[in-house]
């Protein structure tokens, strides 16, 4: 079985300022709030202008974690911040029923919180060449089960028991932009009970 | 149809169907004329469901090289034409939130395929037509029974222009914009929409060049070895088609980049027409897409 080495697995780059878009949305947790001050300042000294047309929605948490403040002395006049992931893409989803061609988004955070972004964003048809994202925080994974559906959340080891069916889980790297999830086969198909060491690997 | 637009239907002389096609696709239809071969593509402007027959449009060009005049004056009913399998450089994007499709003059036909699988589908979509006058508007009352009030029509005559600017600054978020005119009609599309901050990925067009003229020069095809003379009238491709030498194309109008030929040599400079290679490619000059550049040497030496 394959689990590393699988070209599905997302890569990421630092973010950097797209002046070519005309309105910039960016959407940050946690750590992720640092790559989105960055872009900020990229943009004040490239394309001030462009601050006028950006939009931050921030999830202050977990530590360590920006405030509003550090936004708003960076340039950035339009941010919103909230109580946790689900209430910001709730939030982000109906921003972007409005949003007008043009617009770039910038994500940074967690694997699984950049994952649960795009899915919503590949709803709205937003390509590859409109969107950048930089992982910074827990390497912690959603997995999704082959078998019966279930997706289990923050995933920090090699083999994981399903929350649904309650099988052991192989984590691969095999990665769904769909589901934004990692897939997860049984593990111990061919010779049941025979498993591999536990291990914690996405930390 | 028209005074330029002349509207041809093409059906297998057997019967029965022709080999499926998805809107946008074009064909070559390959015309032997009196001492020479044009081969030219023609969008298909049928509807994708029905195969009995495919139609095409053609507009007579005033410089033409013979392939339109050739249309329009040798093709009768019942003319015998060989023709290649459709090819689909200029598809929907499968997965777009809305469709623009923008045309000019005879740049309607790929998109009156593209409204047969829109009008039968659920994803918005509008239609902007330019034309010179109420005369040249080719196939008005078809497109009228397709797009209904989703057609907007604009005549040079009356004055009437598409303001590109306000269409491509108000569009929702995973909208596509299609073009397919004039060259002057695309490039001011192109360069509105990146202006607006489109992505180059929701930006797609498609013309046809014809292969300009020019001085006439020679090439020596390396692993046939062959010298090939091109005369000013003639195409790159089609003088090394003329030589026995085939070449695997698939629109002969500089669009799909499959004729991109390397260049061993050269003492000159080419001249490149296309709209495939980038402009890095075309300064390195280490490829040539023969279906429409040229070069002005003393020696060029192809990968043939």
């Amino acid at each position: 079985m394959l689990v590393t080495g699988i070209k599905s697995k997302p890569v990421y780059a630092p973010l950097q300022a797209d002046i070519g878009g005309r309105y910039h949305l960016m959407v940050g947790l946690g750590v992720g709030g640092d790559p989105l001050l960055r872009v900020i300042g990229e943009m004040r000294a490239a394309a001030p202008r462009a601050l006028e047309n950006t939009r931050v929605l921030y999830v202050p948490d977990p530590a360590p974690a920006l405030t509003l403040a550090h936004f708003k002395s960076a340039g950035a006049a339009d941010v919103r911040t909230y109580g946790g992931a689900a209430a910001l893409l709730e939030d982000f989803s109906a921003l972007l029923h409005r949003s007008l061609m043009g617009t770039r988004l910038y994500v940074a955070g967690p694997e699984s919180f950049i994952g649960l972004t795009m899915k919503i964003a590949l709803e709205f048809n937003l390509n590859k060449d409109e969107i950048r994202a930089e992982e910074c925080g827990t390497l912690a994974r959603r997995v999704y089960c082959v078998h019966c559906r279930a997706t289990t959340e923050e995933v920090r080891t090699n083999i994981v028991r399903c929350v649904g069916c309650e099988r052991w889980l192989l984590v691969r790297d095999h990665y769904s932009r769909r589901l934004a999830a990692y897939m997860g086969v049984m593990a111990d198909a061919e010779v049941p009970g025979e498993l591999p060491p536990l291990k914690e690997v996405f930390l | 149809m028209t005074p330029l637009i002349k509207h041809f239907t093409l059906a297998p002389p057997g019967g029965g169907n022709l080999p499926a096609f998805s809107g946008g696709s074009h064909i070559i239809v390959v015309m032997r004329g009196a001492g020479r071969v044009h081969r030219n593509p023609y969008s298909l402007l049928s509807a994708p469901r029905e195969l009995e027959r495919y139609e095409i449009g053609v507009r007579r060009m005033e410089e033409s090289r013979g392939g339109s005049h050739f249309m329009h004056d040798t093709v009768r009913v019942g003319t015998r034409l060989e023709i290649a399998h459709p090819v689909n450089l200029f598809g929907l994007d499968k997965i777009a939130r809305k469709h623009v499709l923008i045309a000019g003059g005879i740049g309607i036909t790929p998109c009156l395929a593209h409204l047969e699988d829109l009008h039968a589908g659920t994803v918005p979509y509008e239609l902007h037509y330019s034309v010179r006058s109420p005369e040249h508007a080719a196939f008005l009352e078809r497109l009228q029974r397709l797009a209904g009030d989703l057609l907007r029509l604009y005549y040079d005559s009356e004055g009437q222009a598409l303001d590109a600017g306000t269409l491509l600054t108000t569009q929702p978020l995973g909208t596509h914009v299609y073009v397919c005119g004039p060259a002057g009609m695309i490039k001011h599309v192109i360069a509105t929409a990146k202006s607006a901050g489109w992505p180059d990925s929701h930006i797609h067009w498609e013309q046809f060049s014809a292969p300009p003229a020019g001085d006439a020069f020679e090439a020596f095809l390396a692993r046939s070895k062959l010298r090939v003379h091109v005369p000013p009238d003639r195409s790159l491709l089609e003088s090394i088609e003329a030589a026995g030498v085939e070449v695997p194309y698939l629109c002969r109008g500089g669009v799909c980049g499959f004729c991109r030929t390397r260049v061993l040599e050269l003492d000159g400079e080419l001249i490149h027409n296309d709209h495939f290679l980038s402009d890095a490619d075309k300064a390195r000059g280490q490829s040539i897409m023969p279906c429409v550049s040229r070069a002005r040497c003393t020696s060029l030496v192809l990968d043939l």
